[in-house]
């Protein structure tokens, strides 16, 4: 699903457009609290208007239409604690938002059909859920808050127990078992009529492991990148 | 998912051509994306991501861009670069491309150009199916009953490292990595009864 062909975006293309190209642009929108009624806006225009690094936004707005960043966009120490309260919106998206509702979808389905792969099912999705929450949790209270020091004071390398090698080996590929679940869904487990919920539940794990993966690739291409460079400063 | 589909990049400045180029594509036997590009600077940020299996350029846009061109192709050797003539192109251009047609081709004299360059030999392997060998499938058993690496590999009399090579070659069959996922996957396929997993203790 992530490689779709979709525009390469730059500044001066209008946010409506790009929109009604790729939708799961207002998930990023979102996560950067940015209203949905753009207007006849541009790339530039809104950045401008809501005080954003462009170069910041136009590269995570091109993660989500399939394209890495070539250079680190960060610019200045407003950009890291954008791109943290990113982050962070992101995981009130996950915890709060699409898990719950994954889990309902899985929770309904092992009810309509009582066969004992769905109670696996559900026992794996709430046994990874958990998995998740943890993870977000940690990366709110130690990673996070970590980058945000990084950056407000000069720190002392030396004795900081933390740093960005450790998060980065921390960080796990949390959408591999979303993967394990749909390719069940889609290729393997039985399961008789029940389209709608069923749509809905799967509909609902690949928006789930977009966003996912692109949480993964912000971290990965742009933050930690950071980190070491702060570091090494 | 979408292994052998062929990556397409079409850079023209005409839309004319852009879109007749893309509906003989699309409606081609060529399983493809295809997308577009205005120049060589935006191919190599796209390259940069993505794997692209073919450029389809106005090789006068390649004039006095030869080291650019140059550049793309060393940096990306799995690139085909065809040309669509739309006039007399110079040597200099045509040493760049692997082949050419021109806007006059029929539809199957363009398709039998780009099958002579072999681009689309990839989409004719055979698909990945999950049927497992009956190794994989005893290492399966033993692994969606929770033995360890080791303990498969002693009661099978294989080394650890043969484990390993089967668990990954399952996980590319079946495209299911985790423990569990790979517990539900032996039961709808009844490689295991239902019976033989204890749900309170899985």
């Amino acid at each position: 699903m992530y490689n779709v062909s979709r525009t390469y975006i730059k500044s001066g293309m209008k946010l409506f457009d790009l929109i009604e190209e790729n939708p799961l642009l207002l998930l990023m929108m979102q996560h950067f609290d940015i209203d949905f009624r753009v207007g006849d806006l541009t790339m530039s225009q809104l950045c401008k208007e809501k005080g954003i690094n462009e170069k910041l936004f136009t590269s995570i707005a091109n993660l989500y239409n399939g394209f890495k960043p070539k250079e680190n966009p960060i610019d200045s120490v407003d950009d890291v604690k954008q791109i943290v309260r990113f982050l962070k919106n992101s995981h009130d998206y996950y915890r709060n938002d699409k898990y719950p509702q994954i889990s309902a979808y899985i929770k309904q389905l092992q009810e309509n059909h009582p066969e004992k792969e769905l109670k696996l099912l559900e026992k794996f999705f709430n046994e990874y859920f958990a998995e998740v929450i943890d993870h977000l949790y940690y990366e709110d209270t130690v990673a996070f808050p970590y980058f945000i020091e990084l950056i407000s004071h000069k720190p002392n390398n030396k004795n900081n127990l933390y740093s960005a090698k450790e998060y980065s080996e921390h960080h796990t590929d949390i959408e591999l078992k979303i993967k394990d679940i749909k390719n069940l869904l889609l290729k393997y487990v039985i399961i008789n009529d029940d389209l709608n919920l069923r749509r809905k539940l799967l509909f609902s794990l690949f928006e789930l492991e977009y966003d996912l993966y692109i949480h993964s690739l912000i971290e990965e291409t742009i933050l930690i990148p950071f980190g070491y460079n702060m570091e090494r400063v | 998912m979408s292994r052998h589909r062929l990556h397409i990049a079409i850079m023209v400045h005409s839309q004319i051509i852009y879109e007749g180029l893309h509906t003989v594509l699309s409606q081609s036997e060529i399983d493809c994306i295809i997308c577009k590009v205005d120049s060589l600077d935006d191919l190599a940020d796209i390259l940069h991501s993505k794997k692209v299996d073919l450029l389809i350029i106005n090789p006068l846009l390649l004039v006095n861009r030869e080291k650019e061109a140059r550049k793309i192709r060393k940096n990306h050797p799995g690139l085909s670069i065809v040309g669509i003539n739309l006039s007399i192109v110079d040597n200099h251009s045509l040493a760049l491309l692997d082949s050419s047609f021109t806007i006059f081709d029929t539809v199957e004299q363009v398709l039998s150009k780009l099958q002579r360059i072999g681009i689309d030999s990839e989409l004719k392997a055979p698909s990945n199916d999950d049927n497992l060998t009956d190794r994989e499938l005893d290492v399966l058993t033993q692994l969606v009953h929770g033995y360890s690496n080791k303990e498969i590999a002693d009661s099978l009399n294989i080394s650890i490292h043969t484990v390993v090579t089967h668990r990954k070659n399952i996980t590319s069959k079946t495209g299911i990595r985790s423990q569990s996922g790979l517990t539900i996957y032996a039961i709808s396929k009844r490689i295991i009864s239902i019976e033989d997993i204890d749900l309170q203790n899985h």
